[in-house]
Parts: structure tokens; C-alpha cells; sequence
């Protein structure tokens, strides 16, 4: 009976927490480049950390901005499955004032 | 009124005398990695008094409201992880909304608040000692604000160390992990400040 109680307590417990959350996470979102997301989508995403950035997030996010320009520094990263697309998709998508991200293998 | 001063008493004691990070040793990673900067050692200050307030209201109810009541009050560490961690989520959200310098200063140690002994420490100590609920508020207040002074005086120290000429051998981290024991060794001073008066 103790352990059903239990079971049946942190369930609802995690499920009003994990519900306010959600609302939260809708509340406070951030609009960031979405370009962001792409390029993070096709690194490795191992958050490995070996490029110097927190993480894969990171990295793109530097990528994006300029502040990174060599796609090289990514260790795990195959030219291609990661690097290609990353480029490609960078081309097809420039900046807002038309120029385009410079990155490079 | 003496019940307010012996709650402002709680408070000092707890924020002082059985200091946090200096004489309970909780919270040394975010008080050696976040203490670089003065505004993101101010930043993560902040953040740890909300958490830990938050926790506090939450975790003192729902353990004598919930917990006991369905006769499981063992599993009061497992509730109150499961609390903190969204706690820490939330807090996340907000600072990366409202100021992404500070999320970025913070970095991986914003959700490390999570596994801060200091805030496990705080809901765990107010249920275990058998504190009311005002105590407990006290404490919590106590214990935060004296994280939040100890971090934002210990960063200051550090960025005059940045520039001092310390010894090559001593340099960052060393000269640090000294400075943090000599204020402990100073916060011991106060020890015994309020024995004299009956609380």
C-alpha cells in the first residue's frame, strides 16, 4: 500500500511539475536564428566539447554568427555527413542583409 | 516582537555564523567556478536565493502536507530532487529570456543549481531538524543570502588576485582555494556571537 502511495504521489507530482514546465517553457520561449537549430541539427551532436563550445548548441549558434568560421574544429564531425550539408544549407540561407555565413572546411 | 527578532536572529545565524559555503562546506562548485566575475557570481547569487526560497515554500508544505500524511516520509530526498530540478528549469528559462549575458556567463553552472548540496541541503535540514515553518523560512532566507554574500565578496577577491602578483606556482585556482580558507577562518571569529542571548 506504502509504495503505491508513493509511486501514485511522485507521479502526480512529476506530471503538475512537467505541466507547469511546459506551460513555462511556452511563456518564456525565446525566438532565436532558426538557422541555429538547423546547424546544430546536422552536427554530430555528441556534445563533446572537443571544438571548444559548451556544446553542439553552441557551436552552431558561433557558426551562425560568424564568430566560428572554421567547421573543421568540430573532431567527431565527417565532411560528409556533417560538413557538406551544414555548408550547403548555409548557402541556401543567408544572412538577413544578404550576406552570406562564412564558414569553411 | 520577539518572535521578529528571533526570526531576524535565525537569519543572521544561519546566514553568518553557520555560513553556507565557509563552515558547512555546501555549494564549493558554483562558489570556485562561478566567483571569476563579480556579475555572474551576483547572477548565480540571485539565482540560488530564488531557488532556494522556491524550494523552501514548496518542499516544508508538501513534506508535512503530502508526505506524511500518506505515511512515506522516507521518500522526502527522491520530492524534493524532482521539485529543485524543475525549479533550476524554470530559473533557466527566465534568465535565458529576460538577460542571455547572464545565461551565457553561467553557463553549464546554472543547471548544476540542481545538484547544489546547498539548496538539498536547505529543504532537507528544514524537514530533519523538525523547524517550523517560519523557521524554515528563516533558514532558507539565511542560508541563501549568506551564499549570495560569501560568493559576490569572494569574486571581488578575485578579481583583485587577477591582478595581483601572486606567486607562479599560486596563480588562479591555488591562491583561490587559500583565499576561501582564510575567510573561513575568519567567519569562525563570529562563532558563539549569539550565545549570549537566549533564543
Amino acid at each position: 500500500m506504502t509504495i503505491l502511495w508513493a509511486a501514485l504521489i511522485l507521479l502526480g507530482l512529476g506530471l503538475a511539475l512537467g505541466l507547469g514546465l511546459a506551460i513555462a517553457a511556452k511563456i518564456l520561449l525565446v525566438k532565436e536564428d532558426e538557422r541555429i537549430e538547423e546547424v546544430a541539427k546536422r552536427l554530430p551532436n555528441y556534445n563533446c566539447g572537443s571544438c571548444g563550445f559548451a556544446g553542439c548548441h553552441d557551436m552552431a549558434e558561433a557558426i551562425v554568427t560568424g564568430a566560428e568560421t572554421n567547421l573543421k574544429k568540430c573532431k567527431p564531425g565527417k565532411e560528409d555527413i556533417n560538413f557538406k550539408p551544414i555548408l550547403e544549407y548555409l548557402d541556401a540561407h543567408p544572412n538577413a542583409d544578404g550576406s552570406k555565413v562564412k564558414a569553411h572546411l | 516582537m520577539e518572535q521578529f527578532i528571533a526570526f531576524l536572529l535565525a537569519i543572521l545565524s544561519s546566514m553568518l555564523i553557520d555560513n553556507v559555503v565557509l563552515s558547512r562546506f555546501y555549494g564549493i562548485c558554483p562558489f570556485l567556478g562561478v566567483s571569476r566575475k563579480t556579475k555572474s557570481s551576483l547572477g548565480m547569487g540571485i539565482a540560488v536565493v530564488f531557488v532556494i526560497m522556491l524550494a523552501t515554500l514548496i518542499c516544508w508544505p508538501l513534506y508535512h502536507f503530502v508526505l506524511v500524511p500518506a505515511g512515506i516520509p522516507f521518500m522526502d530526498t527522491v520530492v524534493y530532487i524532482l521539485v529543485i530540478a524543475s525549479l533550476v528549469q524554470l530559473v533557466g528559462l527566465f534568465i535565458k529570456k529576460y538577460s542571455p549575458s547572464l545565461y551565457k556567463s553561467l553557463g553549464i553552472y546554472l543547471p548544476l543549481i540542481t545538484t547544489n548540496c546547498a539548496v538539498l541541503g536547505v529543504a532537507q535540514g528544514n524537514t530533519d531538524q523538525g523547524y517550523t515553518f517560519l523557521q524554515a523560512i528563516a533558514n532558507g532566507l539565511g542560508t541563501s543570502i549568506g551564499f549570495l554574500l560569501i560568493i559576490v565578496t569572494f569574486s571581488c577577491i578575485r578579481t583583485r588576485l587577477d591582478s595581483a602578483n601572486t606567486p607562479k606556482a599560486f596563480k588562479g585556482l591555488p591562491i583561490a582555494l587559500i583565499t576561501a580558507a582564510i575567510m573561513a577562518i575568519a567567519l569562525m571569529g563570529l562563532q558563539g556571537l549569539f550565545s549570549g542571548l537566549a533564543l
